[in-house]
């Protein structure tokens, strides 16, 4: 047995995970090394703007594992993402972002009321919310790029340094303190478990099975919002489909970080090992400048492969 | 007592050899023993099982049952020593090997599929082909011989396997393990959920298998069946194989001292003199629901423990539910202590002034989160009591949950294990457990001793009283005619969806259990 067995299931594909992490770093290094004969991997310089990038990516993957979590999925993430970031745009100044988080709560609590209560399945139910959202987006703009532009609170939160650090990570970092406090200390993420790991006896226990899945869709979307208005303000505007490059990577964050895809399992610390792992092999991929299709193929295989380790290593499953 | 501490120091006494050939034994274990990661589930177990022969298997959750069944059906390999068939050594690498070899389990846990018909259900691992296509008429023709072989001709075979009762499923279960016509078939806890009528419906099968010389391995928490139907008997405790001996050497006594290594007590807590005129906890008039409830009424008061007795499938269920709030569309009259009640919600029952809890049916699927920790099972109805705001208090919660474990004695190594490394009868403990630090007035329990060891029985029915004599009152539905006579201070029989007897004092017995069961009317006058 690999000294990973020791592990319990929640802490064993964050290991492995957190290994391939440095993997990925040493290999990108000597790659560079080798063809340039330096180490931009390894500068604080890089790593910082990496985590910047990553933060959109990050605060996704938080409100989507909370739906994973309970054995559903958000697939409105994308439209949501841009909604908020043109909605916020189009109003300005002050109510830029509270019209942005807005937009994420009444797509949350339409999801949650679709899933919970008409009982419609979360794969189809968040599919058609994107399509209707994509849909009022095209007719709000005319389908062209908006000429509205970030406001200056939306550009210091998502392009601005304090301390030479980016402040997208402190929110990233801010989002991940509410959603690991949310999971681990207050008797709702306790219910979101319990209701992930068994909808049935959660119900039977008492727990309002209805109410938690509200909180948690409206969880995520308010997370797609946030990273909306966030890359808004890194961009300076919003524009058409700029939310379609999170969706399946923040579920594969989610899952490589442990969390099982039919819920009740998985720990915070997971998801965040996640991300951090799907921006680095991006980095990667892009420094050896790998053409587009090899490197989608190179995401895939990695995502895949993984999965097998930790199926291999896992033994057991409930 | 001196007679347990005989029997435990004996050595294990020689296999019995009464109405035995020379041959070779059918299947043998020699030092077989397992581990799960450090704990031993069996030690050096030397095994034997004859064709033609029904050999009961007894010991406490935990003593080493189901992993000794697990390896003989190819689904766990042991951590050392082997296995022989008919002196051949034999590794089974997967269950289907097991059955290739004859093998046959009928597990604890049902394994059949809800959303397909009972004929594909039979038939899900090799169904009759024809041109390579599934041959659905011969399949569906094989399976009422299936059925009928086991009285169970009253299942349509192009039923869904949801839409049966629990017992049916059983009953289409044991098809399903005779349609592949083993040499050796183990029943674990495979009569738990049956009727009686069909229960003894298995007893003449097992007895007919056994003219066919056919093995059949059965594990069984019920004495009197094991009296009834097994001429051999092994007793495990612990992970050691204690003792081997035919039907008749032991009286059930030893045999249960075998089984606990220690003397029990009386079985049943003594009941308290009735008190009159207590006002009741919960009252409930005329209730009704689709066509499984028409109309009953109950009562009972606090310190009191009301049985509901009866066959299978004549509306307890659906009145437990009913009362906790999880049916929709329920008529009647309700009231929780004087005050009038309106089921809607599990969360809503525990929160009346006058609280309700339920210890569902199944506490693998409804009691419990299986993959989640011990912990966490015991919070799932208490968040708010142990949050200060939306936060959790862990040193408040940490308290209830060591509480509510020493309370109930559950065994565990850990509290953030997860529960489904508890044996059974701990399972159980925490689904109670966890209902207590809620602290409830009126307690519902749907059939809460089934497949349950008799130690954990014994906790379960001293829990009930102390709680009634605490103050709470208790309904308890029971397959266990036994455990109705000798919990209850009454008993209400319910029949077609309505009350057809109420039974306490001296009327409380067997006889009448049944007849009123039967809905004879004559029963209780005989």
């Amino acid at each position: 047995m690999t000294p990973f067995a020791r592990l319990s299931p929640e802490n064993r594909p964050i290991a492995i995970a957190a290994i391939f992490v440095v993997v990925i770093v040493l290999f990108g290094t000597v790659y560079t090394l080798s063809t340039q004969g330096t180490a931009p991997m390894l500068s604080p310089g890089y790593l910082l703007q990496q985590l910047q990038i990553g933060s959109f990516l990050g605060i996704c993957a938080a409100g989507m594992m909370v739906v994973i979590l309970l054995g559903h999925i958000d697939l409105s993430v994308p439209w949501t993402l841009t909604a908020a970031a043109m909605m916020a745009t189009t109003v300005g100044g002050p109510w830029a972002i509270p019209t942005g988080l807005a937009v994420g709560l009444l797509v949350g609590l339409l999801n949650g009321f679709g899933v919970a209560y008409l009982r419609i399945p979360s794969m189809i139910f968040t599919l058609g919310v994107d399509s209707v959202l994509r849909g009022l987006m095209v007719a709000h703009t005319g389908g062209f790029a908006p000429q509205t532009t970030a406001s200056p609170l939306m550009r210091f939160l998502a392009a601005d340094r304090i301390a030479g650090i980016p402040v997208a990570i402190f929110v990233w970092a801010g989002v991940s303190l509410v959603i690991a406090g949310i999971l681990t200390r207050t008797g709702l993420g306790k219910a979101i478990y319990a209701t992930g790991a068994k909808e049935g006896a959660a119900y039977l226990s008492g727990i309002r099975t209805r109410g938690v899945i509200v909180a948690a869709f409206v969880i995520s979307a308010l997370c797609a919002s946030t990273a909306g208005v966030l890359l808004a303000g890194y961009s300076a505007k919003a524009y058409q489909g700029m939310g379609n490059a999170f969706l399946l990577p923040a579920i594969a964050a989610v899952v490589l970080g442990g969390t099982h895809i039919l819920g009740g399992r998985g720990r915070y610390a997971g998801t965040l090992v996640g991300v951090i792992l799907i921006v680095f092999l991006n980095s990667v991929l892009s420094i050896m400048q790998m053409p587009e299709a090899f490197r989608q193929i190179i995401y895939g295989v990695v995502i895949v492969g993984m999965l097998l380790v930790y199926g291999r290593e896992g033994g057991s499953r409930t | 007592m001196q007679d347990a501490a005989a029997l435990q120091g004996a050595p294990p006494t020689p296999y019995h050899e009464a109405g035995m050939d020379s041959t070779t034994p059918h299947v043998a274990l020699e030092g077989v023993s397992r581990y799960f990661g450090g704990i031993t589930a069996l030690k050096d177990v030397d095994f034997q099982c004859r064709r033609g022969t029904i050999h009961a298997i007894l010991g406490e959750n935990g003593a080493g049952k189901s992993t000794l069944i697990k390896i003989m059906a190819g689904v766990l390999p042991p951590s050392e020593g082997r296995m022989l068939l008919d002196g051949r050594p034999v590794a089974f690498r997967s269950p289907a090997e097991a059955r290739d070899a004859g093998i046959v389990c009928i597990f604890q846990e049902l394994s059949l599929i809800p959303d397909l018909s009972v004929a594909d259900n039979i038939f899900i691992d090799r169904p009759p082909r024809s041109l390579g296509l599934i041959d659905r008429r011969a399949q569906r023709r094989r399976s009422e011989e299936l059925l009928a072989r086991i009285d169970c001709e009253d299942v349509n075979p192009d039923t869904n396997v949801r839409d049966l009762s629990l017992s049916r499923r059983q009953m289409v279960e044991i098809a399903k393990a005779i349609s592949k016509n083993p040499s050796v078939l183990i029943l674990d806890e495979a009569t738990s959920a049956l009727t009686s009528r069909d229960v003894q419906t298995v007893y003449d099968l097992l007895g007919k298998l056994r003219e066919d010389n056919v093995a059949s391995l059965f594990i069984s928490h019920r004495m009197h069946e094991v009296d009834a139907l097994c001429d051999t008997l092994s007793v495990f405790r612990n992970g050691h194989h204690i003792e081997t001996f035919g039907k008749g050497e032991r009286t059930s006594g030893e045999i249960v001292r075998l089984m606990i290594g220690r003397d029990i007590e009386a079985q049943f807590p003594p009941k308290p003199a009735p008190v009159a005129g207590k006002s009741p906890a919960l009252k409930v008039e005329a209730l009704k629901w689709e066509d499984r409830l028409k109309g009953i009424d109950i009562e009972v008061a606090p310190g009191e423990i009301l049985g509901l007795g009866g066959l299978d499938g004549q509306g307890h269920k659906e009145l437990l539910l009913a009362l906790f709030g999880v049916l929709k569309g329920v008529t009647g009259r309700i009231e929780l202590g004087g005050r009038p009640y309106r089921p809607a919600s599990p969360a809503r029952a525990k929160r009346q002034p006058t609280s309700l809890a339920l210890v569902p049916e199944d506490r693998k699927t409804e009691g419990l989160m299986l993959q989640l920790s011990i912990a966490d099972n015991l919070l799932t109805p208490n968040y708010a009591r142990v949050s200060t705001g939306p936060l959790i208090d862990r040193s408040r919660a940490d308290t209830a949950i060591a509480d509510a474990v020493t309370q109930l004695q559950i065994k565990v190594g850990d509290v953030t294990d997860k529960v489904e490394t508890l044996s059974g009868g701990n399972q159980q403990k925490v689904v109670i457990a966890k209902w207590l630090i809620d602290d409830p007035d009126v307690i519902l329990l749907n059939d809460p001793t089934r497949g349950i060891d008799v130690g954990t029985k014994q906790e379960i029915y001293r829990l009930m009283r102390q709680l009634a004599d605490a103050g709470k009152a208790i309904v308890l539905y029971s397959t266990d005619y036994d455990e109705l006579i000798g919990c209850c201070d009454r008993v209400s029989i319910l029949y077609d969806g309505r009350v057809v007897a109420e039974l306490d004092g001296e009327r409380l017995t067997e006889e009448n259990i049944v007849s009123a069961s039967l809905n004879i009317p004559g029963g209780e006058a005989a």
